[in-house]
C-alpha cells in the first residue's frame, strides 16, 4: 500500500475492496475490459479473415501490411491473449492441484506470452518487411 | 480421556458436497459449460493463428504448407469448430455483460439468453462459412 500510517486516508479505505488477496476486482475487470474488446475487434477479425479467403500469398500480405488492418490485428492478439492467460489461470485453478498446480500457472504465462509475441512480431514483419 | 489416533481420523472418509452428476442438466449449465470448454478451445486454436500468421511473415513456401492444410478436410474442420466457438464464447460473454448489468437473470430470460447463445452462435457461423465459400 503506498499510503504512509498517518496520512488522511484511514485504515478502512486502505482495505476495502481489496479482499483476502489483497488484489480486489483488479482481475476480473480486465476480464471484461478485454472482453468488450475482443467482441468488438473478434468481428472484425472475421470480417477481415473474410476478405483473405479468396486471395494468394501476395494478397494476404498486402491486405495485412496496411496499418489499419495490422493494427486491429496487434489490439486483437493484445487483448486476446491477457483475456486467454486469465482464463486459463481460472481453469488450472480450478482442476489442477498439488504441485502440478505451480507448473501448470508458470507454463500458462509462458505459453501465452510466447503466443501472443509470435503473433505479434509475425504481424508486424508482414508491415515492415 | 482416550487419545485420538489421528491416523484413524485420516482414512475415514470425508463428506462431500453433491457434484455436477446429481442434478438434472438445464441448458444455463451446460452453456456454462461450454462456455469454458470453447475458452479453452481458443486457446489451442491460437496456435492455429500464430501459424497463419508466421507463415504469412517468413515466405510463400511457408504460406503454402498452411494454406494446403487449412483447405483440407481436417483443416476445414478445424478452421469450423474454431469459428464457432469464437463465436459462442463471444456470445457467452455478451449474455455476461448483459448479467452483470443486471439484467436477465430471472428464470424465463435466462434459459432464453442460454439457447440464444447457442442457436446464435451456430447461425453466425453458418453465415460466415456461407459467406466464405461465396466469396471463395
Amino acid at each position: 500500500m503506498s499510503s504512509k500510517p498517518g496520512g488522511l486516508r484511514t485504515p478502512l479505505t486502505r482495505v476495502r475492496f481489496l479482499g483476502s488477496a489483497q488484489k480486489g476486482t483488479g482481475e476480473a475487470w480486465m476480464v471484461q475490459v478485454t472482453g468488450i474488446a475482443n467482441v468488438l475487434l473478434g468481428l472484425i477479425f472475421v470480417l477481415l479473415m473474410l476478405r483473405l479467403v479468396h486471395m494468394d500469398y501476395n494478397g494476404v500480405r498486402a491486405t495485412l501490411g496496411h496499418p489499419i488492418p495490422a493494427i486491429l490485428l496487434l489490439a486483437f492478439i493484445l487483448s486476446g491473449i491477457v483475456h486467454m492467460e486469465i482464463g486459463m489461470r481460472s481453469i488450472i485453478v480450478d482442476y489442477v492441484s498439488g504441485p502440478a498446480r505451480q507448473w501448470a500457472l508458470i507454463a500458462n504465462v509462458l505459453v501465452s506470452g510466447l503466443l501472443g509475441l509470435a503473433c505479434m512480431y509475425a504481424t508486424l514483419r508482414i508491415s515492415f518487411i | 480421556m482416550a487419545p485420538i489416533d489421528a491416523a484413524a481420523v485420516k482414512r475415514r472418509p470425508r463428506p462431500l458436497s453433491p457434484h455436477l452428476e446429481i442434478y438434472r442438466l438445464s441448458i444455463t449449465m451446460v452453456m456454462s459449460i461450454v462456455h469454458r470448454i470453447t475458452g479453452f478451445g481458443l486457446y489451442v486454436g491460437v496456435l492455429l493463428l500464430a501459424w497463419f500468421l508466421i507463415a504469412a511473415s517468413t515466405d510463400a513456401a511457408a504460406f503454402g504448407v498452411f494454406a494446403a492444410f487449412i483447405q483440407s478436410i481436417v483443416g476445414q474442420l478445424v478452421l469450423f469448430g474454431f469459428t464457432w466457438a469464437l463465436f459462442h464464447h463471444m456470445l457467452g460473454g455478451i449474455r455476461h455483460f448483459v448479467w452483470d448489468a443486471g439484467y436477465g437473470l430471472d428464470a424465463p430470460m435466462r434459459d432464453r439468453l442460454a439457447w440464444g447463445t447457442l442457436i446464435g452462435s451456430v447461425a453466425l457461423t453458418l453465415i460466415v462459412w456461407i459467406v466464405g465459400y461465396a466469396v471463395s
